[in-house]
């Protein structure tokens, strides 16, 4: 298992559009990916769009990825990226 | 005289429109409390009303992406995925197992995410509860076979009023007949909100309920003041009528005048170019720059980022915005001038100390090469932005040349951090200064071979060689009648550094006065930066020059 942690700088949260990012990237993977929201005891699936959004995460709010499965590392590159350039 | 009534709310887009107002007709559903037959016969409408609706939001994909762009798109891509989510298609999925009907278990999923994203306190998210409720409503409408809400047999365009408007019924609005539109609800964080701004539609959101006896009546719609008067008297009528022709006046002007000039390139009848950049504050007037065709960035001015704050924005905070600029500008010139704070400037948390004379003291570059990790902080950002197009850095309030060479050495400890980080940055980043003091001008030759540029900074060159405040009624005709040192100056800098082979702009509010722009020419100054409301004059201006 690999892992990771973001903090969300964009304005507007994690809304809708990078949530749906992250799920279709995760989507291509062969890992399963949770995402902790540890400040508010909440966390999502990776793969999920809905629950990704229900996280409730707004700028500021600091994000653990945890990634578990044959091409983790991989997995982690990508998500970083979309990270970094949308949230 | 009949009664009139007031609605305000948030307006959205630009405009004035008038018009009679009719209700968004909804058909009565037929079949709503449909009686379960057996599980599978539910699950199996279930997948088949979702295979139509994902068809049919993938066609709002491509007509959106066709007449809109891509992240107006992107809004049908979210409800795609939406439809296949499985939290959502799970929870309608154990509705039905519990006994329900496929119709009923797809309202209380959607009524139970569109609460969930509510409850989350984020105008964002629960802006998105809209985009549930509509998937779920067309899954609906798919399953009992209404036909789709239009307001067929109307001749004249009006004004659509609505409780809601979702954004598939947005993109659907037939542009010919409606003349804006109002929802009762809403925020300007919507989906539809973004939509209808995209299309150009005035549009007011979250009015309030407004009573169905007014359908058909005449109003007024005034998406700038955020306002409908329903039944308003002669003389508002006339009043906004005079008003609306202004506006459209303006904007049809502004139109062919747009039009016209463009696509011009700004080169003088003689064949010398000027570039035509703008200032900005912002990366939010970047779309407006663009649209008047501003050929880059002249001059981000980078206080922003710090006035807004409480306390220092850190490193990424910077970089995201300035990252953000760059992408927008797509491959043109983006010119972040370094911190100018200070004299008139002051931001709290900088705890700098109250002087006698800030216009003539402790400023700009001044405090960055004192505080050097606020100013590494800075253009490390800077330089990691530049790896997403073309940046250029210009420190300002410059006088010596060691004032450079102490930058340039900052900036190359920078760049070895980041490239120690593995962090990406355009390693030939241009380097430039503002001239506006005149002992940069004086010394323009020794500072030219220390940079790649110049920007004249006209406002503060000006009182630094007049002695006078602009700013100050008792000297401001100083300023104005004593243009010639000044464009002196500029002469000299202009000769500088183009002898050194480097380019030369100017970035002050001399640069707008189109009574100025023949000199300009004259001295062969190579970019020409205003804000973004003069950008098209000075394109204009530029190609009547001799």
């Amino acid at each position: 298992m690999v892992e990771f942690t973001h903090t969300i700088k964009a304005e507007s949260g994690l809304h809708a559009r990078p949530a749906g990012l992250i799920s279709s990237a995760v989507r291509n993977t062969k890992s399963t990916v949770v995402i902790y929201y540890e400040a508010k005891n909440r966390c999502a699936d990776g793969s999920r769009l809905l629950s990704i959004m229900s996280l409730g995460a707004t700028c500021g709010t600091e994000l653990r990825f945890e990634i578990e499965g044959e091409d983790e590392n991989e997995a982690m590159i990508a998500l970083k990226q979309i990270c970094e350039a949308n949230i | 005289m009949e009664r009139e009534f007031r609605f305000s709310g948030t307006g959205i887009s630009n405009g004035k429109v008038s018009g009679k107002i009719k209700f968004l007709r909804k058909q009565e559903r037929k079949e709503i409390k449909a009686i379960a037959k057996d599980k599978r016969t539910e699950l199996k409408r279930l997948q088949e009303a979702q295979a139509i609706a994902l068809d049919e939001i993938k066609a709002l994909e491509s007509k959106t992406l066709s007449t809109l762009g891509e992240s107006e798109a992107q809004i049908f891509k979210i409800h795609a995925m939406l439809l296949e989510d499985e939290d959502f298609v799970e929870a309608i999925i154990g509705e039905i197992n519990g006994g329900k009907s496929v119709i009923e278990a797809i309202e209380s999923a959607s009524k139970i995410y569109a609460d969930m994203l509510l409850s989350l306190e984020d105008e964002y998210l629960s802006a998105r509860a809209s985009d549930i409720r509509d998937i779920s409503s067309l899954l609906i409408r798919i399953l009992t076979g209404e036909v789709s809400e239009n307001q067929e047999n109307d001749k004249e365009p009006y004004i659509l009023v609505a409780s809601d408007l979702s954004p598939s019924e947005t993109v659907k609005l037939d542009e010919s007949k409606i003349l804006g539109f109002v929802t009762f609800g809403g925020t300007p964080s919507s989906h539809t909100a973004i939509l209808a701004r995209a299309m150009g539609i005035p549009a007011l959101v979250g009015t309030g309920a407004i009573d169905k006896s007014l359908d058909g009546s005449f109003a007024l719609l005034n998406a700038e003041k955020g306002t409908l008067v329903v039944s308003p008297g002669q003389k508002e009528v006339e009043k906004f009528e005079k008003e609306r022709q202004a506006y459209n006046k303006i904007a049809n002007e502004h139109e062919s005048y747009l039009r016209s000039v463009m696509n011009k390139p700004a080169v003088t009848r003689g064949g010398h170019k000027v570039m035509i950049y703008a200032n900005i504050g912002s990366d939010s007037e970047i779309s407006s720059a663009l649209s008047n065709g501003a050929e880059g960035i002249g001059l981000l001015r980078s206080e922003f980022l710090y006035l807004s704050k409480k306390e220092f924005p850190t490193e990424d905070e910077l970089f995201c915005a300035y990252r953000d600029a760059v992408i927008k500008m797509q491959g043109k010139r983006v010119i972040i001038r370094t911190l100018d704070i200070g004299a008139d400037k002051q931001i709290p948390y900088f705890n700098l100390p109250t002087e006698e004379n800030p216009a003539l003291g402790y400023r700009a570059i001044r405090i960055c090469l004192d505080r050097k990790e606020l100013f590494k902080n800075q253009l490390r950002a800077i330089l990691r932005a530049s790896a997403y197009g073309r940046v250029a850095i210009m420190l300002p309030m410059i006088v010596s040349a060691d004032e450079i060479r102490e930058s340039k050495a900052i900036i190359e400890e920078c760049k070895q951090e980041l490239s120690t980080q593995d962090k990406e940055f355009d390693s030939k980043i241009e380097l430039g200064i503002m001239i506006e003091t005149p002992a940069a001008a004086i010394m323009s030759e020794e500072l030219s071979k220390e940079v790649s540029f110049f920007s004249v900074g006209t406002n503060d060159l000006t009182q630094y060689t007049l002695a006078a405040d602009r700013q100050n009624p008792l000297v401001t005709k100083i300023c104005e009648e004593n243009l010639e040192p000044i464009m002196r100056l500029i002469k000299i800098s202009a000769d500088a550094i183009h002898q050194n082979g480097g380019w030369i702009g100017v970035c002050g509010e001399m640069a707008a006065d189109l009574s100025l722009t023949q000199r300009f020419v004259d001295i062969k100054i190579d970019e020409l930066s205003v804000s973004v409301p003069y950008l098209l004059g000075v394109r204009g201006k530029v190609s009547e020059c001799k």
